[in-house]
């Protein structure tokens, strides 16, 4: 299936001329141009191409940036579109932008991340004058009355009015945590990793704070289903959509361990022994606050 | 009263305990705390009124109620003590089974004679959702509860991992679960009075996989209240003294995911060390044990942190029947543990004392009496392990 949709300019789409290379990563579709990256979500609704359950342009953001750095590009800063939350995007990949850090000047930022009008990103050189895309064919019809639920239970929850009735995790303690929730920053004591981040040692001295990232791949060591009815209520409005929702515990492989939701938009009957791999994707709103964190796919 | 190289080594005991029912109150904090205290006073033999008290602790999460700050001085207020230092103790589920260590600790310091602890929740006032809200407070919110988890889903993963790699499986929780509802049946003071079937128990609604309905306690109203007193002053109250022979306390990290093994306390394991140590006893003299079955697998793996089978066997203990009241090696939760009985959160600790109490006097309803009770243990968890309280109780003080 040729996917027909509005490119931001310059880019535009070819077909089938396999000029370029296409892949799934951490739940999304891409197409590497070698400078330049194409990424989309897996999903489409009413002919357009939609964000999956717990996904939107920060979460694919970051998956391109995480991309591009997997490819070997040194992504230092990068002009995003309103639609992407920066503060995320640099705590989960540490490239900073204007809408994060003042500082930056525009002339100085190499790299564009251009939102489409549907559930589309370009990661590519801010020189770049065109790039042709080659159209990822195996995109999936989502359920029209999943998605359109979905879509209704964050919008609610999405509300600045609206307080969970969950554990209240306020700003400022969410942000403490943040970088190591949404990229696996580590501690490190004489070779030993510690995640996530603790404060002082037993001698009372302060443990420094992180300077390694765990390595993004961790075995199931147990895990559990919560039915929609048990599910915490920060989850409530979206746990009987999902049919509950599913949480695991894994091993790193440098020690740590962590517990993880799975991503909402994938059928897994996890395994004690599997390995995951992570991607950055909404948690839960609060107060009109999207708090993402990293959730497990299983590696197939 | 024991002098040691100029250290005065006072002993304590419980000279009277009482509690509410478990279950569904219509009573709110002041009538339910003014029942436990009520049945509490009325069952020490002689002599004792409510102005004799030096000092109370009281345990509550403050769930539910309408009253958060300064819960304890609306109780005493509210039963006859008032004017005394006292002070809401929090740890979450073992909130009252620190009450009691501070209650102890209070005397055996010196600095009190009779003092007061107890425990109180009201947890059915509120609506489903705010519910699970209190619910999920006691638990890692940053990490935890972000990843999904309530307990139920913290102690699944418990289990699941317990299956993998011991010999135990669901089958082994279902007879736990059996065997609990089975002590309670006959508990006057239980929330639910039901026996039920293996086969009933084995088939619940999964609540967090692989654990069912039947796996995991009630959510109670009810209050308890225990009554301590010097050595020296134990006669002028009763001629049937319990002697609290030891108190041994821990933490561990709030988390699971922090802590070495998945599949043990480790605060369990420190604080019944440190209270066989001081009691000079071992598990093999206990007769009955109250342990903190807040899910099933809690009960089986406390039965290993204990030491009353060893580690990586509480399956099999459950599956021969170990804990079977007057049939198995020591009697697991006598009174239907938290399982049957109930667990209202701040209440369970010292409602757990009170069952001991009333067992090593041998005053429960006569079915239910553990035959040549001598020595009884109380095993109070908060959370998911962040906290344990464990208490050894005598009808003889140390040697």
């Amino acid at each position: 299936m040729l996917v027909a949709q509005e490119l931001p300019a310059p880019f535009t789409f070819l077909g089938g001329s396999g000029m370029s290379e296409h892949s799934h990563w951490k739940g999304y579709l891409v197409v590497d141009n070698g400078d330049s990256l194409f990424i989309q979500s897996s999903y489409v609704h009413d002919d357009k191409i939609v964000y999956g359950p717990d996904s939107d342009p920060t979460t694919m953001a970051i998956a391109g940036i995480q991309f591009m750095h997997s490819k070997g590009h040194h992504i230092l800063s990068i002009n995003l579109s309103d639609s992407v939350d920066a503060l995320t995007v640099y705590l989960a990949t540490g490239v900073d932008s204007m809408a994060h850090n003042e500082d930056l000047k525009f002339e100085e930022i190499e790299w564009d991340l251009l939102s489409g009008e549907e559930a589309t990103l370009v990661v590519a050189k801010s020189n770049a004058e065109s790039y042709d895309f080659e159209a990822p064919q195996d995109v999936e019809i989502i359920d029209a009355d999943f998605f359109n639920d979905i879509e209704e239970a964050w919008r609610l929850e999405q509300e600045v009015h609206h307080v969970s009735q969950g554990a209240y995790i306020s700003k400022s303690q969410y942000l403490e945590g943040a970088r190591a929730r949404l990229s696996l920053a580590s501690q490190n004591v004489d070779g030993s990793m510690i995640w996530p981040p603790r404060q002082l040692d037993a001698d009372g001295l302060r443990i420094p704070p992180e300077s390694h990232t765990l390595l993004p791949e961790a075995q199931v060591e147990s895990w559990t289903k919560l039915s929609a009815a048990g599910a915490p209520s920060e989850f409530s409005l979206r746990a009987p959509i999902l049919g509950g929702i599913q949480t695991l515990l894994v091993r790193f492989e440098q020690g740590p361990r962590g517990v993880f939701l799975v991503t909402d938009d994938i059928e897994y009957s996890p395994k004690i022994g599997d390995t995951v791999h992570f991607a950055v994707r909404r948690i839960y709103a609060q107060e009109g606050m999207i708090r993402y964190g990293l959730k497990a796919i299983p590696k197939r | 009263m024991l002098v040691l190289l100029g250290l005065v080594m006072v002993d304590v005991a419980v000279i009277g305990a009482g509690q509410t029912k478990y279950g569904n109150h219509q009573l709110g904090l002041k009538g339910m705390w003014a029942e436990a205290a009520e049945n509490a006073f009325s069952s020490v033999d002689h002599n004792f009124e409510p102005r004799q008290v030096d000092e109370a602790f009281i345990g509550s999460v403050a769930f539910g109620g309408g009253q958060l700050g300064n819960t304890a001085a609306l109780l005493t207020e509210h039963s006859g003590l008032d004017g005394i230092p006292v002070r809401r103790v929090e740890n979450a589920c073992a909130s009252s089974g620190f009450a009691l260590r501070d209650a102890w600790m209070a005397i055996k310091s010196g600095q009190a004679d009779i003092v007061v602890a107890g425990g109180i929740e009201k947890m059915n006032d509120l609506s489903a959702e705010r519910k699970r809200f209190w619910l999920g407070v006691s638990g890692d919110t940053e990490w935890e509860r972000l990843a999904g988890l309530t307990f139920p889903g913290t102690y699944a993963l418990m289990a699941r991992r317990h299956f993998h790699e011991h010999d135990s499986s669901h089958d082994d929780l279902v007879n736990i679960s059996v065997k609990n509802h089975m002590h309670g049946f006959e508990n006057e003071h239980a929330h639910i009075r039901k026996q039920v079937s293996f086969e009933k128990a084995e088939s619940g609604f999964m609540v967090a996989d692989p654990l069912t309905l039947y796996d995991c306690c009630p959510t109670s109203d009810g209050a308890s209240c225990v009554i301590l007193a010097a050595d020296h002053i134990v006669q002028q109250f009763t001629d049937d003294p319990i002697w609290i022979r030891s108190s041994g306390a821990a933490s561990d990290r709030l988390a699971l995911h922090d802590r070495p093994s998945v599949t043990q306390l480790l605060a369990t394991q420190k604080a019944s060390r440190d209270a066989y140590t001081g009691a000079g006893l071992t598990s093999n003299d206990i007769d009955l044990a109250e342990v903190h079955d807040c899910f099933t697998i809690a009960e089986l793996m406390a039965t290993e942190d204990l030491g009353f089978s060893e580690q990586g066997q509480g399956g099999v203990f459950a599956r021969e029947g170990r804990g079977v009241r007057n049939e198995g090696s020591v009697c697991i939760n006598p009174s239907g543990g938290l399982k049957s009985k109930g667990h209202p959160l701040g209440a369970t600790g010292t409602g757990q004392a009170v069952e001991v109490f009333k067992q090593l006097r041998g005053t429960v309803e006569g079915s239910r009496q553990v035959r040549d009770a001598e020595i009884g243990l109380t095993h109070n968890v908060g959370g998911s392990g962040a906290t344990c309280a464990v208490h050894i109780f005598g009808r003889e003080r140390n040697e």
